[in-house]
């Protein structure tokens, strides 16, 4: 198994959660979270005065999968959150020991 | 040997049947406690002999001794010992008693106590003492308890009657608190929410500490306010009902009404007393109605018990009476009227009062809400026959600092609903939805509320916004959309929710006779209320494609400023945590590149004739339709965005009127400002000429625009307060007198400088922090001008001085955007010279002269 976590741009969370939808994944956890990559923020001009914004507002979804649906999944997030900007986000992919449906204490894939 | 299990849960079953049976709450906790009365008294004389008994009594206390015990709740005994030494020989019997409870499915809270230990005050206990004011006595040594409740425990709350009063008060503050102090919740708690059990019990609590004597305590419900008793005795009843429902429902000691919840109860209560079956929303609306007069007894017994006379806040909160005025007086920080005759020989004070509530934000007296309730009538009759309307005090209720206390005051006494009838399709209605806390009215009675106390927070992005609603002209606006951007929820039907409220909205705005050029804001702001927030999570905002379209939606920075806050205030009145930084941060970030747009394009934009087609409909002929055009040819797009049809009317009214003349000008009263048009031919220094002459006037400049147009025609428009040292206001003859004084100085036949050089220097307050210049200019943001940005103190003639360095270099003033916020004055600049934009050193050098100039004490 395996988390993939997304960072994206927030109004590209639509898109995404239809994306996934699409492949037959429902469950997720969203958070709205705030920093910067690479793209390090960017300076504003506000009244003649510059305005640092450096924490810039993005969207987290963690999804969590069996390892033979990790390339599918993470397909689905990009080409769905893919503008070819720069600030359109990363995925990052982790591995996960175990997994406990805590209603019925289903284990492995199984719980997912 | 007894079942004390079968017998709990036979009798339980029972108790059970009859409830759903007849719906009576308070029968079914009279008959849970009467049954664990037998079990505690059954056990105990079954099983402990009599000998044993003495010196030794069960009591019931809390809950139990008033004997309410709910279905699910936990059943509070106290064991009253002579000794500690005997409370040791009892140890057994205890045990084994809270044993055999335990198995027969009761849960019990108990503690073990001599007399002199029910009386030693434990200052971090108070709820432990607030418990024994309902003491009652099961089984053992009766003399012993006789001995507590008659003597010992009247001495006690006597002494320590401040101490308890003062913490029950601080703990009730801290409960509301938590709930944002609102009943309004669409899943209320119905025990610990405001207005709920606890608020019941508090003020008969709190009635109880402030009445009893070294030998009495009284009786629960003994000295509740006579006027409150029939509502009270049917809020207890609805609330008992409900909390047994809720039990049975959860099968635990569950308070929260969800809305799951809701719908059972509705269909069981109304099966109960064999009433037509009622929707959970209307259920919950008799719920609101029950749990509002619970809430206002116990917040005006909180009030009047919970601080020591002598301590500072009594002090303060007795200065308040210095507001009294010829209408109300202020007592104990509540407002009386003067004459209790006056709510209905004359209606309008009720309006007065509500505004007076909304500057001092200081609570009705009981009294005084009765006289205004017994007067609606009247003010009906009065609201209804106002010839020309109520917009301007509504206005002025709206705008000021406590506007959501009068809000408060107006639903207290019913006289919500006279003055703003559509408020009536939400009363407190509940639309399910998860991350919604409050129903609709109270939603938007919390926006207003956000806003008002914006400035307060300390956050730096909050701040940001706070200093946004420092800049916006009438508030009033805002406050008015915010009070209905919600109100279509009441209705049903496929339209959106904000159609439906543009809808209601301009019923309200007729009645009201809100003038359009306060109307139409206010409609752009109800019909756009949920634009802003679509866009930052919908939309790429980093897109200028989606700018641009979103500067089209708004068109000016004033509704800009004004959609950003009712967003901002829209959304964080959907719950206490649902305005994060994160959506602060999004929201900024439209409004910023927003404003930058607007800024850098929206005056590049230049009248079509498409745009203007509002307009040229006014003319009444062809002759006076190109006349408009001629006119409008050359003004940026902005003017038509910011000046209503009927402006630009007068405007062009004055053009035809200019002819050969040198200038025209018109000046009238607004509120507590007075509006200054001026058109003129264009010449150099004119605008300079026009701030100096005012700035001698002894006018300060609030606003101010300036625009040209192709045939070299300019129009300059000001927004000007008198001075304080010059009396504040200006009768006609000074009125007259200022426009011929700006039309000498247009014709050159008075120069500005001696007009300015009467006017003494006037600089803020010594001892003020100075606010430092802030100058800069951008070159890159418009295609035509270049731009520049002061921020600076205030003071006479700095417009001159700044319009002056441009026309001494030659330059042209574009447009000018003038705002002051208190001794800050905030200008923005379009300049071009000869041949367009300036050249870069061209603005480094202006911009050296604008901060000397800003500096400069001289005029």
């Amino acid at each position: 198994m395996k988390r993939i976590e997304a960072i994206i741009q927030p109004y590209k969370l639509d898109d995404v959660r239809e994306a996934l939808k699409g492949i037959g994944i429902d469950g997720m956890t969203i958070y709205d979270v705030r920093g910067h990559g690479r793209q390090k923020g960017h300076k504003e001009v506000y009244r003649g005065q510059e305005y640092e914004v450096d924490l810039l507002p993005k969207v987290k979804i963690e999804v969590v999968v069996a390892d033979e649906r990790v390339e599918e999944t993470v397909k689905a997030v990009v080409d769905a959150a893919r503008t070819g900007k720069i600030g359109d986000g990363k995925v990052f992919i982790l591995p996960v020991d175990e997994a406990i449906r805590i209603r019925n204490a289903d284990t492995g894939d199984g719980a997912l | 040997m007894w079942d004390l299990s079968t017998f709990h849960t036979q009798s339980m079953e029972r108790i059970n049947s009859a409830f759903f049976e007849n719906g009576d709450g308070l029968a079914a906790v009279a008959a849970r406690s009467q049954t664990v009365d037998e079990i505690v008294r059954g056990y105990i004389d079954q099983y402990v002999p009599e000998e044993r008994q003495e010196g030794f009594a069960a009591l019931a206390v809390g809950g139990y001794g008033r004997a309410q015990l709910f279905p699910f709740s936990d059943v509070d005994l106290l064991f009253l010992v002579r000794s500690e030494a005997e409370a040791r020989e009892r140890k057994d019997d205890i045990a084994t008693l809270l044993t055999a409870l335990w198995d027969a499915n009761l849960r019990v809270s108990q503690s073990v106590r001599t007399p002199a230990e029910c009386v030693r005050l434990a200052p971090d206990n108070s709820e432990l003492h607030i418990s024994m004011l309902d003491t009652r006595f099961l089984t053992g040594d009766r003399a012993l308890y006789e001995d507590l409740a008659s003597n010992r425990l009247p001495a006690f709350f006597a002494k320590e009657r401040k101490t308890l009063l003062t913490s029950l008060v601080e703990m009730a503050r801290q409960r509301h608190k938590t709930f944002n102090n609102t009943i309004y919740h669409l899943e209320p708690d119905i025990k610990e929410g405001p207005g709920g059990l606890r608020d019941l019990q508090l003020a008969c609590w709190l009635s109880q500490l402030a009445h009893v004597t070294s030998d009495r305590i009284p009786g629960s419900e003994e000295f509740i306010p006579a006027d409150f008793r029939d509502a009270l005795a049917e809020g207890k009843r609805f609330l008992f009902a409900a909390r047994c429902y809720l039990h049975y429902f959860s099968s635990r000691d569950n308070n929260r009404l969800a809305f799951d919840l809701q719908d059972s109860i509705a269909d069981a209560s109304a099966g109960a007393s064999g009433q037509q079956r009622r929707s959970a929303a209307d259920w919950m609306r008799e719920y609101y109605r029950n749990v509002r007069v619970i809430d206002r007894l116990a917040l005006r017994m909180m009030d009047e018990f919970g601080v020591q006379r002598n301590s500072l806040f009594a002090i303060l909160r007795d200065r308040t009476s210095k507001l009294s005025n010829q209408d109300f007086s202020v007592a104990h920080g509540r407002v009386f009227f003067r004459y209790s005759q006056a709510a209905e020989q004359d209606p309008a004070i009720l309006l007065r009062m509500f505004r007076f509530v909304a500057r001092h934000g200081l609570p009705l007296a009981l009294k005084t809400e009765r006289l205004a309730t017994a007067a609606l009538d009247a003010f009906r009759g009065y609201v209804n026959s106002a010839p020309d309307g109520l917009w301007n005090e509504v206005a002025d209720m709206l705008r000021q600092p406590h506007a959501y206390e009068a809000m408060t005051a107006l639903h207290e006494t019913g006289a919500l609903f006279v003055l703003f009838p559509e408020l009536e399709q939400i009363d407190c209605l509940v639309i399910r939805d998860f991350y919604h806390r409050y129903t609709v009215d109270e939603h938007s009675f919390q926006a207003i509320r956000r806003l008002k106390t914006l400035q307060d927070d300390e956050d730096a992005l909050t701040k940001r916004f706070a200093r946004l609603l420092a800049e916006v002209e009438r508030p009033e606006r805002l406050m008015l959309a915010l009070l209905y951007h919600d109100v279509g929820k009441g209705g049903s039907g496929e339209e959106d929710h904000a159609v439906r409220s543009l809808h209601l909205l301009d019923h309200a705005l007729e009645r009201l006779r809100v003038p359009s050029r306060d109307a139409e804001p206010v409609r752009f702001l109800v019909e756009s209320h949920l634009a802003m927030s679509n866009y930052i999570t919908k939309r790429d905002i980093s897109d200028p494609e989606t700018i641009r379209e979103f500067v089209d939606l708004v068109g000016t920075r004033e509704r800009l400023r004004a959609l950003t806050l009712m967003t901002y205030a829209d959304t964080a009145a959907v719950n206490p945590k649902a305005m994060t930084a994160w959506r602060k941060e999004l929201l900024w970030q439209l409004y910023l590149s927003t404003f930058n747009r607007l800024t850098a394009n929206a005056e590049d934009r230049r009248i079509e004739s498409d745009s203007a087609a509002p307009v040229l409909a006014l003319g009444a002929n062809d002759a006076e339709r190109d006349g408009l055009r001629r006119f409008l040819k050359g003004f940026p797009l902005r003017y038509l965005r910011t000046q209503s049809p009927e402006q630009i009317k007068v405007h062009y009214e004055m053009r035809r009127e200019l002819a050969e003349k040198s200038a025209i000008v018109h000046v009238e009263r607004r509120d507590q400002l007075y509006d200054v048009a001026v058109v003129a031919w264009d010449r150099p220094f004119l605008f300079a000429s026009l701030c100096g002459a005012m700035a001698g006037f002894g006018l300060n400049i609030e606003r101010a625009e300036a625009f040209a147009n192709e045939e070299g025609v300019i129009l300059d428009t000001f927004s000007v307060a008198m001075s304080e040292s010059r009396g504040g206001e200006m009768d006609e003859t000074e009125m007259r007198s200022l426009a011929r004084t700006l039309k000498r100085v247009v014709d050159g036949r008075e120069d500005v400088r001696n007009v300015l050089s009467k006017r003494k220097k006037l600089f803020g307050p010594r001892g003020r922090m100075p606010i430092e210049p802030e100058v800069a200019f951008d070159n890159e943001a418009s295609s035509r001008a270049s731009i520049f940005h002061v921020i600076a103190e205030d003071r006479t003639g700095l417009l001159f001085d700044l319009t002056s360095a441009f026309s001494h270099h030659g330059y042209d003033i574009e447009v000018v955007l003038i705002e002051t916020q208190g001794r800050k004055a905030i200008d923005v600049f379009y300049v071009v010279g000869p041949g367009g934009k300036l050249s870069e050193d061209e603005c480094r050098e202006l911009t050296d002269q604008l901060r000397g100039a800003c500096r400069s004490k001289a005029a």
